[in-house]
């Protein structure tokens, strides 16, 4: 009996260090949208290192999907069964925000920039209301592809102005090709491809300081004008695309140039993968002058009310930006994931991928495309809720297909337009 | 009778036209998800595959989550299928042959489970199944698929049941049998084709089921096929075999029950039930 009571005992001795060390382990649930196989896989490799380098954390992945997040997260968190962290594009912010899911995390960007230089249009996309919402991690900012070969054979410039930019579409569209590829869909894309062109004719802002909307203006017609008239010598069937189509097009040799963040995964496993002839250039502005761009700095929102849980998540926050494994991170999908930091633009774990390394001319020109980056409802320091709902519904994609496909005059459209964001702000 | 040479002429070549409309894509998606992306791609199409790979189920199957998904999908259409079955039949045969006070009220009343958009009750239902710890669990999908294909289920046997003479039952009375022993020896049996259809609904419908599956399902390894599918296809850039590999994948096991069961369509409803 007296033996029995000492293994007892014994093993309850050596058991208590475990179990005392059990529940110290702080757990975190990380929820993400980069779905694709290769890019989960990539965060697992980086979760595991983190994880081993912090016995008492232990963070976990759970990918979702950008087309339902927007209603799961507030419904997950409000039945307590949301994330840690939680990935974010600057219109989701603000719903997570308004729910109160949010704590400022103004002193640790402060902290991180400090450290690492954040570019500051990253920052300024989740800054308002008197705090910062969410931590950069990386960006995606909206090109212009194209193949030099294709503009040479054809004696055609890249375009720097509108003007200029109409005449190489026009003169790119012969044999079948279509000169330039424009998405007319009522979709997320094409209100990317709608605000570059807006944000490249002095049409940044659609809201005035005081909330109020100025989508209505002379600019964003002209605007509008001129993408109609490019959207003239876009495929057809343009009018339903999302971006994997564009792409294929552009593989395809079908369109002669295209709007996207990136193509240089598809452009290198799907076509012919000739790093030398791919072009990529800033979006073309009316003028010529300054090219600015829609880009989407990529963040990370922390949404843990308990200390020790906050804590563990801006120790894994810190740990993806650290250089030696932020290239890591970014690379999961080689050409799309720009950095958002100065020591990461600089960092060898991002340049020496095989993919950038291939592509770094045009890597490194969409990193300089990216400086200019905007977004719609994000631009002047000032954002208003209502740009969730605004976004959400696409009402630029929309008041784009009555031009397009209902032939609408733009003047009208953008009315039509402004009136529809009113009422769903309201 | 003998129908006419340009009868018949049009008769095939409705049949080729409709069987090109359905088997087209089929075979497009099938077709090209043996080719390599180069050709997927092509500026010009081709029907039939000038190269051959097997890369993109390669890919579906070691690199991807694609097997967990299938049998998540399996499990819950297979157990949706089933309960809705063991519910629709005596709740069919209730309606229909049993006599009980505000039986047309409720026989009616059933259909307005499909009055309401799914995503009306999305958010209702995640905070129910919240509290009752449903949530990111399979049966949850199970029972609102159930729940959603019963009212449906028990409407589409009606029109069986109704094809089952009345003499038969009133025979099995006369010797004796009792309601459950006529349900289960004598109804069944005599509308399985029936079953077989309410069975390959309930099926399909929880097979193809997004909105809840969407969002009840917070992990990666509880999620079912549309949904997990959605997302390893990517969104900014698409690996187009990967999405026609997947899609060939989903649809064998909706082949695989319709050639299983699909005879049970073709055979008499009542044949020689009474002489």
């Amino acid at each position: 009996m007296r033996t029995i009571l000492k293994i007892a005992l014994g093993a309850a001795t050596m058991l208590t260090p475990a179990a005392a060390l059990a529940q110290e382990t702080v757990r975190l649930t990380l929820w993400h949208m980069e779905q694709p196989p290769h890019r989960v896989e990539r965060i697992q490799e980086l979760i595991d290192a983190f994880n081993a380098a912090n016995p008492d954390i232990v963070v976990s992945q759970e990918p979702q999907n950008w087309g339902e997040v927007y209603a799961k997260a507030p419904a997950a968190l409000a039945a307590g069964q949301g994330p840690d962290l939680l990935f974010a594009i600057p219109d989701f912010t603000p719903i997570l925000k308004d729910i109160g899911a949010l704590t400022s995390v103004a002193d640790f960007v402060e902290e991180l920039d400090g450290k690492h230089d954040f570019i500051d249009t990253a920052v300024e996309a989740y800054s308002y209301d008197g705090g910062v919402w969410a931590v950069p991690l990386y960006n995606m900012a909206m090109n212009l592809w194209y193949r030099k070969s294709v503009l040479e054979e054809a004696g055609v410039e890249v375009p720097q102005t509108w003007e200029e930019w109409r005449a190489a579409a026009e003169a790119l569209s012969r044999d079948g090709v279509s000169g330039m590829g424009l998405p007319a869909n009522k979709q997320l894309y094409t209100d990317q491809t709608v605000y570059s062109v807006m944000v490249n004719g002095g049409a940044t802002e659609i809201y005035n300081e005081d909330g109020t909307l100025r989508f209505d203006n002379p600019e964003t017609v002209a605007a509008y004008e001129f993408y109609t008239n490019l959207h003239q010598f876009s495929p057809a069937d343009s009018a339903s695309w999302t971006w994997g189509e564009a792409e294929a097009c552009f593989s395809a040799q079908s369109c002669a140039m295209v709007m996207q963040f990136s193509v240089i995964s598809t452009y290198d496993t799907q076509a012919e993968g000739d790093a030398e002839d791919l072009g990529v250039a800033a979006i073309p502005s009316k003028d010529g002058e300054d090219h600015n761009t829609i880009s989407y700095a990529n963040a990370v929102m922390l949404l843990s009310s308990d200390e020790a849980r906050m804590e563990a998540s801006k120790k894994f926050v810190s740990f993806l930006l650290e250089p030696e494994n932020y290239g890591r991170f970014l690379n999961m999908e080689p050409g799309l994931f720009m950095p958002v930091t100065a020591d990461g633009a600089q960092a060898e774990s991002f340049w020496s991928d095989p993919m950038v390394e291939k592509y770094r001319e045009q890597i490194e020109t969409v990193i300089e495309n990216s400086q200019n980056g905007r977004l719609f409802g994000f631009t002047s320091g000032l954002t208003f809720p209502s740009i969730a709902a605004i976004s959400a519904q696409n009402i630029i994609a929309e008041t784009l297909q009555s031009i397009v496909v209902n032939g609408q005059p733009a003047a009208e459209a953008v009315a039509a337009g402004q009136a529809r964001m009113e009422e769903v702000a309201r | 009778m003998r129908r006419s040479l340009s009868l018949n002429a049009l008769l095939g070549a409705s049949l080729a036209f409709f069987t090109a409309l359905i088997g087209l894509p089929f075979w497009w998606v099938v077709s090209g998800s043996i080719k390599l992306p180069q050709e997927i791609i092509s500026r010009l199409p081709t029907m039939f595959p000038q190269s051959f790979t097997p890369q993109h189920y390669q890919k579906l199957f070691q690199a991807s989550d694609y097997p967990v998904y299938l049998i998540n999908s399996l499990i819950v259409a297979t157990s949706t299928t089933l309960v809705t079955l063991v519910l629709a039949i005596p709740a069919a045969y209730a309606f229909f042959r049993l006599t009980f006070p505000a039986r047309g009220v409720l026989y009616r009343s059933i259909l307005l489970a499909y009055a309401f958009p799914s995503i009306v009750v999305l958010i209702p239902l995640f905070g129910l199944f919240a509290k009752v710890g449903l949530v990111d669990r399979l049966p949850s999908l199970i029972i609102v698929n159930v729940a959603f294909a019963l009212p449906f289920s028990i409407w589409m046997l009606r029109s069986f049941l109704a094809g089952v003479p009345k003499e038969i039952e009133e025979a099995a009375v006369i010797d004796g049998a009792s309601t459950l022993k006529i349900l289960r020896r004598i109804m069944i049996p005599l509308i399985a084709p029936g079953i077989a259809a309410v069975g390959i609904y309930a099926f399909v419908t929880a097979w193809t089921e997004y909105v809840f599956a969407s969002v009840l399902i917070l992990s990666d390894a509880k999620r079912t096929l549309p949904v997990g599918f959605s997302g390893i296809i990517g969104q900014y850039q698409i690996d187009w075999g990967l999405l026609l590999a997947g899609a060939t994948v989903a649809i064998v096991p909706v082949v695989a029950l319709f050639a299983l069961i699909g005879r049970g369509f073709v055979s008499g409803l009542t044949e020689g039930a009474v002489k």
